[in-house]
């Protein structure tokens, strides 16, 4: 019997560090996601989601790690492992063109003649990507002669979790896409 | 996060808030950006637009905000040679605009629900589609449009020691 209180006492001190070290990183981080991701939830207003997340999830998890500590310490070391030899574990991957979302090839003299914006108005200068026309131009200047020019559009999904189509152009040199120009990022809703 | 002050629209000779910023769209697509000074949590952009659809049309037509340089933002600011009016071709996307009372009030961005949304369609700039989307019915006592509860200003003399939102 001393055996199995001395084990359930290392369980709850393992508990107690596991606990306490999240709770001081938690309080450098911002509560911003977790505001986001509760606000997103429809059912976040009803008994049972709140009995279930915020009594019956933490009493199970307690008893667990309290119960099986040996598993837990297992996992929380082959996490560790894992992370340290992912290559994914660098910053958030940057939008960037790739082949299959090329669309057309074209020349500058033909973008430019399909992006003039016109307005009854008189509200924007009538030249290729309108207002936006001065990073147009800062874009041509990063351009080579041999480079290709290509509309492209692309699927991506933004850190936020928000789904967009990106579509634009972008220069094609040797084979491959690089520096773009994009146009338009609509967000996908379902 | 602090519920934030919505744009403005006008939208058949009716004032309306709006839940969207065309203007990011246009700071992401390479338009230039000049620094707004954020002035309280409740406007973390910095500057508050307004917009008008003429003719199925989107456009800015004022805009009110604080540069990091403590200058006052106006339309030309951002678009010079166009003190009254510009058409915002960049933007591509859905304008929320919700109406009637307040059915749950959320302290985070847009996140409010409101009894219905409206929804404009817009492509480069110009209006497609238009629809409406039932939330719901709130309680009779519910507050009537858009409105956010609480913010904290930040004092322009302690720029550096901001406080937490």
């Amino acid at each position: 019997m001393t055996y199995l209180y001395g084990y359930l006492l290392i369980g709850a001190v393992f508990f107690a560090v596991v606990y306490g070290r999240h709770r001081l990183r938690k309080g450098n981080q911002p509560e911003s996601l977790v505001d986001v991701l509760e606000a997103r939830n429809p059912n976040r207003n009803r008994l049972s989601y709140r009995l279930v997340n915020h009594v019956l999830v933490p009493v199970v998890g307690i008893t667990l790690v309290i119960a099986a500590w040996p598993v837990a310490i297992f996992f929380m070391v082959k996490e560790r492992l894992d992370h340290k030899g992912s290559s994914d574990s660098g910053p958030e991957r940057a939008f960037a063109v790739e082949r299959q979302h090329l669309l057309e090839r074209l020349s500058v003299a033909e973008v430019e003649a399909r992006e003039v914006v016109v307005d009854p108005l008189q509200a924007v200068p009538e030249l290729p990507f309108g207002h936006l026309n001065a990073a147009w131009q800062e874009f041509l200047k990063g351009t080579r002669v041999d480079d290709e020019l290509w509309a492209f559009a692309a699927h991506w999904q933004t850190r936020w979790g928000r789904r967009e189509v990106r579509e634009g152009y972008v220069t094609v040199r040797d084979g491959t896409p690089g520096a773009f120009f994009m146009t338009a990022r609509k967000e996908l809703i379902d | 996060m602090t519920a934030q002050i919505a744009e403005r629209l006008r939208y058949q000779g009716m004032d309306h808030a709006l839940c969207t910023n065309p203007l990011s769209d246009y700071f992401a697509l390479g338009g230039t950006n000049p620094g707004f000074e954020s002035s309280c949590t409740a406007l973390w952009r910095g500057y508050v637009g307004t917009w008008e659809i003429i003719g199925e049309r989107l456009y800015l037509t004022g805009l009110t905000g604080t540069l990091e340089d403590g200058t006052e933002a106006s339309l030309e600011t951002l678009f010079p040679g166009f003190p009254s009016r510009v058409f915002a071709h960049w933007y591509s996307g859905s304008l929320r605009i919700p109406q009637g009372r307040q059915l749950e009030y959320v302290h985070m961005g847009y996140g409010s629900t409101y009894e219905r949304d409206l929804f404009l369609e817009i492509a480069r700039g110009v209006v497609v589609a238009t629809r409406l989307r039932n939330n719901g019915k709130a309680a009779d006592n519910a507050p009537q449009g858009y409105g956010i509860a609480g913010m904290t200003v930040f004092p322009r003399a302690s720029k550096g020691d901001r406080g937490v939102p």
